[in-house]
């Protein structure tokens, strides 16, 4: 699996919340100092595993049901970003917090990168498998409670050290869990859409009038 | 048999994996295999069983996970759990090997990664540690965190005399997850009293080979070595090494010397102990000579004292009116930001001091020690006079830090020394005891002496003691300075103690300061000084530093002086300074400019004008264009960064006369209990701040009753929220509620007189409501609107 070597500046900018802005040459250095930074923090680690989701008391309520209708089996993964990057924005945060807003930001794209290429490495494990798009904890009625599930039939706090509280925050911050089904039949990849999204009421994206895209 | 008798063989064999062996069992997965020592007791004594029968000279009891945290909805407590482990353990051993308390990490991150407080995981272990009673010894592995390994060292040490081993689990970058390298642990752990102290789990031995090979040359304790039968694959969990390679790489490993205690870890089984026992055959032990110099560390760095050292003097309130400042009002902040400028400037370890007569010395030094671990990886000296600030700050410190300071008066000896053996520390030794500091070098030495030879007595070794010589005034009495040279002179050549030494004191009352204690440190550095204690943001006394380093040998090609000059600086901005005005510096972030002419301007307005006529308008317009979606979030804290540049101006220009400082309105902010994302509230924090508010940051986790408190004590009256996540909003609910009902901030006819405002992702304007917030906060900008609402201004 591949460790990201660049942070998507779109990305980062569409996190920050506004990709209309023209940029100036401060902002672009602040960027550019910050991706510097942060792919030095990065101690990335991942898991994944096969497994039968309804014999390991992973389908509680309607959306996961929903979301893995047609699948046998599933993939259980997560990744992490590792402590490193924490720490780095936690400092940040004390030093100058115009970096440390950019780098939470990047951080927080890097998460989702890596959760890409780790897709991508576990669809090419399964190429006879149709797969269903990463399915969180939290996402519709899913329970967040289920990250201290998720991680113990990882056994993430022991292999890379991804703990969860007992808010269900993930630690590291920087982390991710996720299910993804694996189908017999091709599986409609359908965007998750605002409607089943928890933040739908207070998005900045649909405040703004556009959409996260997801 | 006892741990003792085992030690007189050369090598002592541990067992295998319990897990890989459950599997083997073909039990269904998903339950806790700390249960089965309850549910299928006979398996578990099997398991034992067959270890023991393969030469296994200890068993690791079936406790790894069995702590309150994890056990918690099993319905079953660790008191049940870990005596019936130990019972199945010892009839598989009946005499024939030791039985060891097995404890694994609690299962969540510690402070500041994770929630857990130190004293949270302390009373885990402890409860772990006095339900293994019937165990011969305690055994501590997989830890990756190196102060959650410290809790329970430190629970085991007082709460049982067992003898106590302890392993980390390390990748190949030679660090653990959590970021501990190989010298920290090893410090940290032999400093602590371990019996014996080395790794486990994660790898297989070829790659644990080069961390053992580390430990092997600096650990002062034999070693433990317990890896994986190699690397495990990804989706399956099958590891791929055999037992014969297994035992071959342990055997090479074990030429490395002070390894001790061998087995294996997951992936391993009997077969892996029967081949790796006789593949020591015939090998005897030898425990290395430790090379290399004293040293001290962080939880993730070691610095070795193997040549001169900057200890930063800034964390330290003595003579500076805004440090006080900050101490009085609980701005953290303040001092980090302090830690992290020395470091940059080259401090290698940092002094911190937090005495002042109107602050509770011991809880602050607590807050500030974690605080500064969790932004900086630089050693700390812990600076107090009194012994239970001292006691609870080494308590909570990750590494092994410097006690300053003992000095030579027995009622010092006597309460610092056990201290500083007891976390494992190195010492400041004080020339000085009641009689004052004698004024001969000779007098001095003898001081030094005695501290040293006290030090051995309590078991510390005389390369942890750092000896002060202490420098006196030249003005006052200019033969001191040669006293204290020579003093220090003797201490490093006959007693073989590094040097430490407070350096500006020297120049006091004379002009060009710093011409003089540049002169004398250099001068005293040349006598062998290893730690001068200065001002690292002092170019001079920094820069002397590094030429002495280039000029004594130290700095081989002058490579880090070198690099300390061509440091680049951060890009200039090309706007011509000469042509801005204060608000369009503001505007555009320029901090530089913004000071410049706030001085400026000084000369020339009053304080307050300048605030309201120029800083806040030009905040105003920035705030404009952020909610007008013109500028980004960073670039509005940047100029509000620049606007704070103006206030620290103004401030010091007024703490200079006795007029108050600039404030427009106290208020608390806090992201609620259970919610560890801050960043948000922080945001919040940095705005109010640089529009003037003064902001009592409580942090993060907060208890409500807390906020209740301070809010009565401060008499603040705006009250401000932040909660990220779902399940944590319902401790903002009970937050608000607790500020409702409480009597002391209610007015006579029973109305709240607090106001709360509540931000977060999570939260909606209409859950905000119904929680009984005062006001809903979309970004940090609104916060900012809402205090100048509530405040008027």
């Amino acid at each position: 699996m591949k460790i990201p070597e660049h942070i998507s500046r779109a990305e980062t900018l569409r996190c920050l919340g506004n990709s209309s802005v023209a940029m100036n040459d401060e902002m672009q250095s602040l960027l550019d100092s910050c991706e510097e930074k942060l792919l030095r923090s990065l101690r990335p680690k991942w898991l994944y595993k096969r497994l039968n989701p309804s014999e390991c008391g992973l389908l509680e309520g309607e959306s996961i049901r929903e979301h893995l209708s047609g699948c046998g089996d599933a993939v259980l993964m997560c990744v992490t970003l590792g402590t490193e990057t924490d720490r780095l924005i936690r400092s940040a945060q004390v030093e100058d917090m115009a970096s440390a807003v950019v780098l939470d930001a990047m951080a927080s794209v890097a998460t989702e990168q890596l959760c890409d290429e780790l897709e991508a490495e576990i669809a090419a494990k399964f190429p006879e498998k149709s797969l269903t798009w990463r399915f969180s904890p939290g996402y519709g009625d899913y329970p967040i409670s289920l990250q201290k599930t998720f991680l113990s039939l990882l056994d993430a706090p022991r292999r890379i050290g991804l703990c969860t509280n007992d808010s269900s925050i993930l630690t590291p911050m920087k982390s991710v869990t996720a299910i993804i089904g694996l189908s017999d039949a091709p599986v409609e990849r359908k965007r998750r859409g605002c409607a089943g999204c928890n933040l739908n009421k207070t998005c900045k994206f649909r405040k703004a009038g556009t959409r996260c895209d997801f | 048999m006892t741990f003792n008798d085992l030690l007189k063989n050369e090598y002592i064999f541990l067992d295998g994996a319990m897990g890989t062996m459950l599997q083997k069992s073909g039990l269904p997965l998903g339950e806790m295999p700390e249960l089965l020592n309850l549910t299928h007791p006979e398996l578990i004594e099997d398991i034992h069983r067959q270890y023991i029968d393969a030469g296994a000279q200890v068993v690791y009891a079936n406790t790894f996970g069995a702590n309150g945290y994890k056990l918690e909805g099993s319905g079953h407590t660790a008191s049940e759990v870990i005596p019936a482990a130990v019972r199945n353990a010892r009839k598989a051993a009946d005499g024939r090997a030791l039985v060891a308390l097995d404890i694994g990490p609690i299962g969540q991150l510690m402070e500041p990664s994770g929630a857990m407080s130190f004293d949270e995981a302390y009373n885990y272990f402890k409860e772990e540690i006095v339900a293994g009673a019937d165990a011969d010894l305690i055994i501590f592995e997989t830890f990756t965190d190196l102060l959650e390994l410290k809790a329970g060292v430190l629970a085991a040490k007082e709460n049982s005399d067992k003898p106590v081993l302890a392993t980390m689990t390390f990748e190949q970058n030679g660090r653990t997850f959590a970021g501990a390298s190989v010298a920290s642990a090893a410090l940290t752990l032999q400093g602590l009293g371990v019996d014996a102290l080395g790794v486990n789990c994660s790898l297989g031995p070829d790659e644990l080979k080069p961390i053992v090979a580390e430990l092997a040359g600096i650990s002062r304790v034999p070693l433990i070595v317990k890896p994986n039968a190699g690397l495990p694959d990804p989706v399956t969990n099958t590891y791929d090494i055999l037992p014969d390679d297994f035992a071959a790489s342990l055997r090479s490993i074990a030429g490395l010397g002070s390894v001790k205690f061998v087995g294996g870890c997951c992936g391993t089984t009997p077969d892996y102990i029967r081949a790796l026992i006789k593949s020591l055959e015939g090998m005897s032990f030898r425990m290395n000579e430790p090379k290399g110099e004293t040293a001290v560390c962080s939880g993730t760095t070691a610095v070795e004292i193997s040549q001169p050292r900057i200890i930063g003097e800034r964390i330290n309130p003595t003579g500076k009116k805004l440090f006080k400042q900050a101490l009085v009002n609980n701005d953290i902040d303040y001092i980090l930001s302090q830690a992290i400028s020395q470091v940059k400037a080259g401090a290698d370890i940092l002094d911190v001091n937090v005495g002042l007569p109107e602050i509770d010395e011991k809880e602050m030094m607590v807050r500030v020690v974690k605080a500064l671990q969790s932004v900086v990886d630089v050693p700390l000296q812990i600076d107090s006079t009194k012994p239970d600030v001292l006691d609870a700050a080494l308590r909570v410190y990750n590494g092994k830090p410097i006690v300053n300071s003992v000095n030579g008066e027995e009622k010092s000896l006597s309460a610092v020394l056990p201290l500083v053996k007891k976390y494992g520390a190195s010492v400041i030794g004080l020339t000085l005891d009641e009689n004052g500091i004698p004024k001969t070098a000779e007098g001095r030495f003898a001081i030094a002496k005695r501290i040293v030879d006290r030090a051995v007595e309590y078991g510390i070794s005389p390369k942890d003691v750092y000896i002060d010589c202490l420098t006196l005034t030249v003005s006052a009495e200019q033969d001191a300075c040669r006293e204290t040279l020579t003093a220090l002179h003797r201490v490093k050549t006959e007693l073989g103690c590094k040097t430490c030494l407070g350096v500006s004191n020297i120049s006091f009352g004379l002009p060009d300061r710093e011409l003089i204690n540049h002169i004398f440190l250099t001068m005293a550095l040349e006598e062998g000084l290893d730690l001068p204690i200065i001002n690292p943001n002092d170019e001079l006394m920094t820069g002397a530093v590094r030429a002495y380093k280039v000029l004594s040998g130290i700095d081989r090609n002058a490579s880090e002086f070198i690099a300390s000059r061509t440091e680049t600086e951060p890009k200039q901005t090309k706007i011509q300074s000469s042509h801005v005005t204060l608000s369009e510096a503001v505007q555009n972030g320029l901090k530089g400019e913004a000071r410049a002419l706030t001085e400026k301007l000084l000369g020339t307005k009053d304080a307050m004008e300048i605030v309201n006529t120029e800083l806040i308008p030009a905040l105003d317009r920035v705030g404009a264009d952020f909610e007008k979606n013109k500028i980004f979030l960073p670039q509005l804290i940047q100029s509000a960064n620049t606007a704070q540049v103006c206030f620290e101006v103004i401030k010091a220009q007024l703490s200079k006369g006795d007029s108050s400082p600039v404030s427009k309105g106290k208020i608390i902010l806090a992201t609620v209990k259970g919610d560890i994302h801050d960043i948000g509230k922080n945001i919040v924090k940095v705005l109010l701040d640089n529009y003037g508010y003064t902001v009592v940051d409580l942090g993060r986790d907060v208890e409500p009753s807390l906020i209740v408190r301070t809010a009565v004590e401060q008499n603040i009256r705006l009250i401000g929220l932040s909660a990220l996540m779902t399940t944590t909003l319902g401790s903002m609910e009970e937050t608000i509620a607790l500020i409702r009902s409480t009597p002391e901030l209610q007015a006579e006819d029973g109305s709240s007189r607090c106001t709360v405002m509540v931000g977060g992702a999570v939260l909606t304007p209409e859950y905000a409501e119904r929680i009984g917030a005062d006001y809903y906060c979309r970004d940090a900008k609104e916060s900012v609107d809402t205090a100048k609402k509530f405040f008027g201004k």
